[in-house]
């Protein structure tokens, strides 16, 4: 009987309240077929997603001026340990110092931003998500999944390494008699963007995998880490078996080192074709495409098996 | 919105008028979902269920630990493919259109928070006005009443992570509402919170169900919340639907028996001679019209049936027989009713 009187009650309640309800069911389907208004609301949601956070990280101004500090205390041990070692050799593989800082400075700009810009993805962080179940909670979000991991988690710390590559990169500037043309002027940024690209394919390839296992982490990070150190230095130098690696299964060396023998005018000791010099960007964004394609079916296993 | 031809079919349960030939809200046919892990039987934790809600009903979805109700409420807010079977919610299919569905439902999963775990509850707020575009003096009202009725503002300037269990769930209500969605689905929602803020919870969903009309499914092992919101409660165990329809039903058909509970004047323990201690069928304790079912000590527990004998007679009757220094009547609650659903499988095969 009771269960009657639900009935009516809500016979009652939707006959008052039809419209409102029609236009609710109606309105985000609506809102959804205009894609430039669309696009425009999701990117204004990034900027307030990532704009909460460093405004919420800025309120420790104290400890994140520390950490900008330290960060730049380790830039100078670093580059004086590095330059100390050319005061004793003099060329590293037949490299000075200055062409060393170039590629270093490339490399540590690309990956420092990727690896705030990415923080979202980076697979540790995401994984936690994930295992606490958090991640339900994107789903249950009217907004693009990949922008909202995105907008998740936003390292502002990371500037201070970003600088750090930014000084290193000026020093070597300063260094080296680099003699630009139009050509490598257009390639620089090119050059950036297909490290950034790559690397954060291996983020996000490394955060796909947290929805099958947590254990593989390590492995992860070992390829994305490894191949950014290996970046920093002239590849000629590594044992073949090392460069071989880099260069056919993780193709990271496309990335910062074949693109600065054709910035810097170097030889090619590794007896690569020279077009090698300029694959590293088609690289990077094709990387990043076969990312996302991996990481949307992780999702689609996510949303089959739940954790 | 969609045309259901379901909407027509006859109701499984109920009687026929009673039924208005309005379109479920909430349409579940035949669901199922299966895990399968590895070198592992797949695990059946919903196993082809149906049931559908009205508009504006207020429904309990119980069962015990492992039967499948989260299993359920994830494929019904779309995080959870299922492996076969049909659902709607305000005609749409909630996993094939994961971005439509999801504005015009609300949820709070009891276990886990959706807000922004290092912002500030208020800057949370903020974002789900901008993600689900509510219109600004919808955020303002909703907002003040919610400030209210959840007494938020104590610590709406907190950081999510800093908040106590019960404000952060009184938090997740609120982000959960704040886009005046249709449906709410509750995964035990006041697990883990105090007597007050379980009530507080409590007057908060009847109010939204009440002056909003908002339809709600709620799964909970707290029956308290279902006595106080829910007239229609859907059980299920082991992925099956075992019962549908309303608690005083349940109560009726399925309530224990009541209760005597009497202490002696002296320790009545006694060891049989096959070793058995405190025999339930002693003749010395036998009344007519009630049985045994528990001796603690000098303490015995008859349980009699409503219908067969008054409780007058039958206290008249035992301190005829014993001597009784003390004694109390129990009723039989739904708490005591559903835990014997579970554990004595009452509904299996019905
Ligand atoms: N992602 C998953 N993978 C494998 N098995 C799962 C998964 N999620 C749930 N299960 C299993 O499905 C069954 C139903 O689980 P579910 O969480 O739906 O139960 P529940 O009714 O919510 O129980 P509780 O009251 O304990 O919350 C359980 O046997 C559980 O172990
Ligand atoms: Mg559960």
């Amino acid at each position: 009987m009771r269960q009657g009187r639900a009935w009516r009650r809500g016979i009652a309640s939707c006959v008052g309240r039809g419209e409102a309800i029609a236009e609710a069911i109606a309105s985000p389907l609506r809102r959804a077929h205009h894609p430039v208004a669309d696009l425009r609301h999701h990117l204004g949601l990034l900027v307030r997603l990532v704009g909460a956070q460093v405004r919420s990280q800025l309120q420790y101004r104290v400890s994140f001026t520390m950490d900008f500090v330290s960060s730049f205390l380790m830039f100078g041990f670093e580059f004086g340990a590095l330059a100390a070692l050319f005061v004793r050799f003099e060329t590293l593989g037949g490299w000075t110092l200055g062409e060393v800082a170039f590629m270093g400075g490339l490399t540590a700009v690309s990956f420092k931003t990727m690896d705030m810009l990415f923080s979202g993805f980076d697979p540790p962080a995401f994984g936690e998500h994930v295992r606490k179940g958090t991640f339900d909670a994107i789903l249950l979000r009217p907004a693009p999944l990949t922008l909202q991991v995105l907008g998740s988690r936003f390292v502002l710390m990371r500037v201070g390494a970003i600088a750090e590559g930014v000084a290193v990169f000026a020093l070597a500037l300063w260094l080296v008699d680099v003699h630009w043309t139009a050509a490598k002027l257009a390639f620089l940024p090119l050059v950036v963007i297909g490290q950034l690209a790559f690397f954060a394919a291996l983020f996000v390839i490394g955060s796909t995998v947290t929805f099958w296992t947590v254990d593989s982490i390590e492995a992860m990070n070992i390829l994305t880490y490894g191949g950014h150190e290996l970046n920093q230095y002239p590849a000629h130098i590594y044992p073949l078996g090392l460069r071989r690696f880099f260069t056919y299964v993780v193709p990271t060396l496309f990335l910062a080192y074949y693109p600065t023998l054709y910035l810097l005018d170097k030889p090619d000791p590794t007896g690569m074709p020279s077009w090698v010099r300029f694959v590293g960007p088609v690289i990077g964004l094709g990387a990043f495409a076969g990312a996302m394609a991996i990481w949307h079916i992780g999702i689609r296993h996510y949303r089959s098996t739940g954790t | 919105m969609t045309h259901h031809p379901s909407a027509a079919e006859a109701p499984r349960t109920g009687p026929v008028i009673e039924r208005p030939p309005l379109a479920p809200l909430i349409d579940v046919r035949d669901l199922a979902k299966h895990f399968t892990m590895r070198r592992r039987p797949p695990v059946r934790a919903v196993d082809g269920v149906t049931f559908r809600v009205a508009p504006g009903e207020l429904v309990g979805y119980l069962g015990p630990n492992g039967a499948g109700k989260s299993t359920t409420l994830k494929m019904l807010t779309g995080l959870l493919v299922p492996t076969s079977g049909h659902i709607t919610v305000a005609g749409r299919i909630p996993w094939r259109e994961r971005r439509a569905h999801v504005a015009t439902i609300g949820a709070v999963f009891g276990q886990r928070t959706s807000l922004w775990w290092d912002l500030p509850v208020i800057e949370s707020f903020d974002l789900l006005r901008y993600i689900y575009r509510i219109p600004a003096e919808r955020y303002r009202a909703n907002l003040d009443t919610f400030r209210d009725l959840l007494d938020l503002d104590a610590f709406l300037q907190t950081p999510v992570r800093s908040l106590s269990l019960g404000q952060r769930m009184r938090a997740d209500f609120a982000a959960a509402m704040l886009h005046d969605p249709t449906v709410l689905f509750l995964d035990e929602p006041t697990i883990g919170l105090d007597v007050v803020a379980k009530e507080r919870v409590r007057r908060f969903v009847r109010h939204l169900n009440a002056e909003r009309g908002t339809t709600v499914l709620l799964t909970t092992h707290d029956l308290a919340d279902v006595e106080r919101l829910c007239h229609r409660v859907l059980i299920i165990d082991g992925g099956r639907l075992l019962y549908d329809g309303n608690l005083a039903e349940l109560q009726r058909r399925f309530g224990g028996r009541r209760e005597l509970v009497i202490d002696l004047a002296e320790d009545v323990t006694d060891i049989g001679g096959d070793g058995s201690a405190n025999r339930l069928d002693d003749p010395r304790f036998a009344v007519p019209g009630a049985d045994v079912i528990a001796r603690d000590g000098p303490r015995i527990t008859y349980a009699f049936d409503r219908d067969a004998t008054t409780a007058a007679d039958l206290i008249a009757r035992v301190t005829q027989r014993l001597r009784v220094v003390d004694l109390a009547l129990k009723e039989p609650d739904i708490e005591t009713t559903v835990r014997r659903i579970y554990e004595e499988r009452l509904l299996d095969g019905a």
